[in-house]
């Protein structure tokens, strides 16, 4: 909650879990309104599956944490049978936009020291809440990790590039990191704690009044519009190989310079700018 | 054992409608039931050859029908003889049925079992999906004190298991309670929904609104002795056959080519045609009625539905959900009462036994007890078909300018035509009207 | 996961006789892919090959109504867990002792049936 003054305010209602799992409600794309087959994907199980090994770790408590219907109380209490420690559960109803999502979740664990997501869910998200969460935590953010080496009170992530490289993070708190799906294998529920599971405390915080459900969120995906020049050629032939930049043009694109790390940042964000891909 | 030293009053293994009704009955009572469903909702595993006869939830939730997840109620019911080229129907419809307090039902079993079990868990019931059990906890006695899931810390102690697991009942067969497992007593059923708009069905079935149909078939399993059926759903329609599975190696034929086989014969091909495959399935059915069932009580313990093999497979009627509501009824109200007097040995729960034996759970049975092996016989499966189907072919064929021949005479000779013994042919009807007389 | 396409495999069975029209123009993996699977990384049924080698009957792989039994060119038997239907035909059918070990999947895994 931020009052006038723009000052982060401890809510009333936060819990003290330093270790925070959030957990996304999706519905199967087969069966859009039947809540028997709806529930968590791979990656929030993978998700929630870091938070309870580092908790573990570092001697502190889990939060469990879904934005969703009211049905998404059943992934809250698997995860309690898990073994997270307490269960937020914020009801809306209908699709939200990602960052009104991440205002939602930061309101309601605002002391969170370590917050974990899926990456992109099954209902064909964007993986765009993790990074909108890092920004109202004030947080590092590492975003789409296959795997976590833990080290010290941080952590070292690593993460998937282009041509078959990896880049290595050092995480350190307050951080926000989403995993992919199958990094982490989700523990089985032990019985007895499903049993008790079931009748434990779920603490449902509403939204603040802007977080209100979007109507209008659900889109056909498009990739973002491309502005591009008309282009120039003498015969329909060679307009045809401008647009599409078959033959020469390719080859004209294929530089290769030396240049200091700044600089060669600078030259690709010319190079992508130039091409219409920002 | 006293309720202080176990977990839970009862466990209902599987959540079927056996296992909803046990647990609804024992909650209701006031008892602590955990219900075990090894999928991840009730219903999830469940598959079956088409109708719901519901009369018996009556008992337990009065009007049912403006509540339950029904698809369309059975208005009409058919039974059809096929050859190769030939068809016989005898069709029934009552207007009746598809008004309250209504007869039979299609519902699709995920929705209906769901529905079932929600009412088990309103009653108070916990019921834990995605665990599956994996064997009995017995005291030094031999008496079911529990059981072991595949969940880590997942023991659970109960003073009596109902086993409502299936058709394959591991529990059942670990607590001894089957003498002895034999293929011929299973029939595969494997069926396809397929997708048509409801005005197609309404138009091609002949019903309206709600109301729906339900073929069941003879003669249109090939070399494999066995039956099929058809029956209306809202928006899809199933079709499937029922096979004897030890005849399947020997015909070298495949489940799916027989359901094909059926699709094109001429009198199916034109109900299925153009519907879209939504979901091809498959599951056992226990067949051999009074031959195969298991004792049904145990130290601990009580099994009821399919893994009681309680299910009722006699040509013109083929019941199993009626069966398994009723003997998980029964099952649960024993219990209460053997928790209740303190007494849950083989002798306290005795009285589940009775209550089988005294309704139309084992009466059906004991009356139809030769049915299942009559139907699935190689005479009425591959002989009597052709012999009935050719008899009416020339009752209605116009020969002239032959004049029409005897009833008696077109029979004998299509008969011995058909290779049939008379001396068979007398003693199948005798059996056939002793069993369904 | 399943080294062996069940389309192609399929025309390899004795029984097979219909044209494909009558398969309504579905491949026998495309019928497989109507039905959901959840699958779990263990198989829940184990067959051993060597046992089967020894079997003249092989009803299994006529009978799984999955068509998961898979007869290899050395005589032996390859079993794909992923789409069982949990129904039990196999050890059923199965003549030969300890060729079949069969148990259900993990609790939450395995077929997950929606219009039956």
């Amino acid at each position: 909650m931020v009052s006038s003054s723009g000052v982060r305010e401890r809510h009333d209602m936060s819990l003290p879990s330093d270790v925070v799992a959030c957990l996304k409600w999706v519905s199967h794309p087969g069966e859009p309104h039947d809540e028997r087959f709806a529930g968590i994907s791979p990656a929030d199980r993978s998700a929630l599956e870091f938070a309870l090994v580092q908790a573990a770790a570092l001697g502190t408590t889990v939060t469990a944490v879904t934005v969703g219907p009211p049905a998404a109380e059943k992934v809250l209490r698997e995860a309690l049978a898990c073994g997270a420690t307490h269960a937020v559960h914020v009801p809306v109803h209908g699709a939200m936009h990602s960052a009104h999502v991440a205002d939602a979740i930061a309101e309601a664990v605002p002391d969170a020291r370590w917050v974990w997501c899926g990456d992109y869910s099954l209902d064909r998200g964007t993986g765009s809440v993790p990074a909108f969460l890092a920004a109202r935590l004030g947080a590092q953010q590492a975003l789409g990790i296959i795997a976590v080496h833990w080290q010290g009170d941080g952590l070292v992530a690593t993460r998937r590039l282009d041509g078959g490289r990896r880049e290595l993070l050092g995480v350190s708190p307050p951080a926000v990191v989403s995993v992919e799906g199958a990094t982490a294998h989700l523990r089985r529920a032990g019985l007895s704690a499903l049993r008790t599971a079931a009748h434990a405390e779920v603490r449902t915080v509403h939204p603040a009044a802007t977080a209100h459900a979007d109507d209008a969120v659900v889109r056909a995906y498009r990739p973002r519009a491309r502005a591009l020049a008309a282009p120039v050629g003498d015969t329909p032939l060679d307009r045809l190989r401008a647009l599409t930049d078959s033959g020469a043009a390719v080859a004209a694109r294929g530089d290769t310079v030396t240049l200091e790390p700044a600089a060669a940042a600078a030259r690709i964000a010319a190079a992508l700018h130039e091409w219409g891909y920002l | 054992m006293s309720a202080s030293t176990t977990d839970v009053d009862v466990i209902v293994v599987g959540g079927g409608p056996a296992g909803a009704c046990a647990a609804l009955v024992a909650a209701r009572a006031g008892l602590s039931v955990v219900l075990l469903e090894r999928g991840p909702f009730p219903g999830s595993k469940n598959m079956y050859g088409g109708v719901v006869y519901p009369r018996i939830l009556d008992q337990l939730i009065p009007e049912w029908w403006l509540e339950a997840p029904v698809q369309r109620w059975v208005t009409r019911r058919s039974t059809m003889l096929l050859t190769d080229t030939q068809a016989l129907t005898v069709d029934f419809r009552s207007e009746a049925w598809g008004k309250p307090p209504h007869n039979g039902a299609t519902a699709y079993r995920p929705d209906f079992d769901h529905w079932l079990a929600g009412h088990a868990e309103a009653a108070g019931a916990q019921i834990i999906t995605s665990t599956t059990v994996t064997g009995l906890i017995r005291d030094a006695q031999g008496a079911v004190i529990g059981v072991r899931t595949d969940r880590p810390d997942g023991d659970l102690t109960a003073r009596v298991v109902i086993a409502c697991d299936g058709v394959n009942s591991f529990l059942a067969k670990e607590a001894g309670l089957y003498e002895h497992t034999d293929a011929k007593h299973f029939t595969l059923g494997v069926k396809e929904t397929l997708a048509l708009p409801k005005e197609v069905i309404d138009e091609r079935f002949g019903v309206r609104g709600r109301d729906g149909v339900d073929i069941e078939i003879i003669g249109a399993t090939g070399g494999v002795n066995g039956g099929g059926f058809i029956y209306t759903n809202l928006e899809t329609i199933a079709v499937g056959v029922v096979l004897k599975i030890t005849k399947l190696g020997a015909q070298q034929q495949r489940p799916e080519q027989i359901i094909a086989a059926l699709k094109q014969h001429p009198a199916i091909a034109p109900l299925v045609q153009d519907g879209e495959l939504k979901e091809y399935s498959a599951h056992l059915i226990p067949e051999a009625g009074l031959k195969m069932m298991p004792k049904m009580t145990t130290a601990g313990m009580l099994v009821a539905g399919d893994a009681a093999a309680l299910c009722l497979a006699a040509g013109i009627w083929l019941e199993g959900v009626n069966f398994a509501m009723a003997s998980g009824m029964y099952a649960g109200e024993t219990a209460v009462e053997a928790i209740a007097g303190g007494d849950t040995t083989a002798t306290g729960l005795a009285d589940y036994q009775r209550r089988l034996s005294d309704t139309f759970v084992l009466k059906d049975h004991r009356k139809l007890r030769r049915a299942p092996e009559l139907v699935l016989s190689d005479r009425v499966q591959h002989l009597y078909p052709t012999m009935v189907a050719n008899v009416v072919e020339r009752m209605f064929r116009v020969d002239n300018p032959n004049p029409k021949p005897g009833v008696r005479r077109i029979l004998a000779q299509e008969r011995k035509r058909a290779g049939v013994r008379r001396r068979d042919l007398l003693r199948d009807g005798w059996t056939g009207f002793r069993s369904f007389g | 996961m399943s080294t062996v396409n069940p389309a192609e495999h399929v025309s390899a069975h004795p029984a097979e006789i219909l044209a494909p029209a009558a398969w309504g123009g579905l491949s026998f993996q495309e019928r497989m892919a109507t039905a959901e699977f959840r699958i779990h990384h263990q198989a829940h049924i184990v067959v051993d090959g060597s046992v089967c080698e020894g079997c003249s009957t092989r009803e299994c792989i006529v009978a799984c109504p999955a068509n998961l039994f898979v007869p290899t060119s050395d005589g032996g038997l390859v079993f794909n867990h992923e789409q069982c239907f949990e129904c039990g035909t196999c050890y059923l059918v199965c003549n030969k002792e300890g060729a079949i070990s069969w148990n259900y999947p993990e609790g939450g895994h395995g077929v997950v049936f929606r219009r039956t």
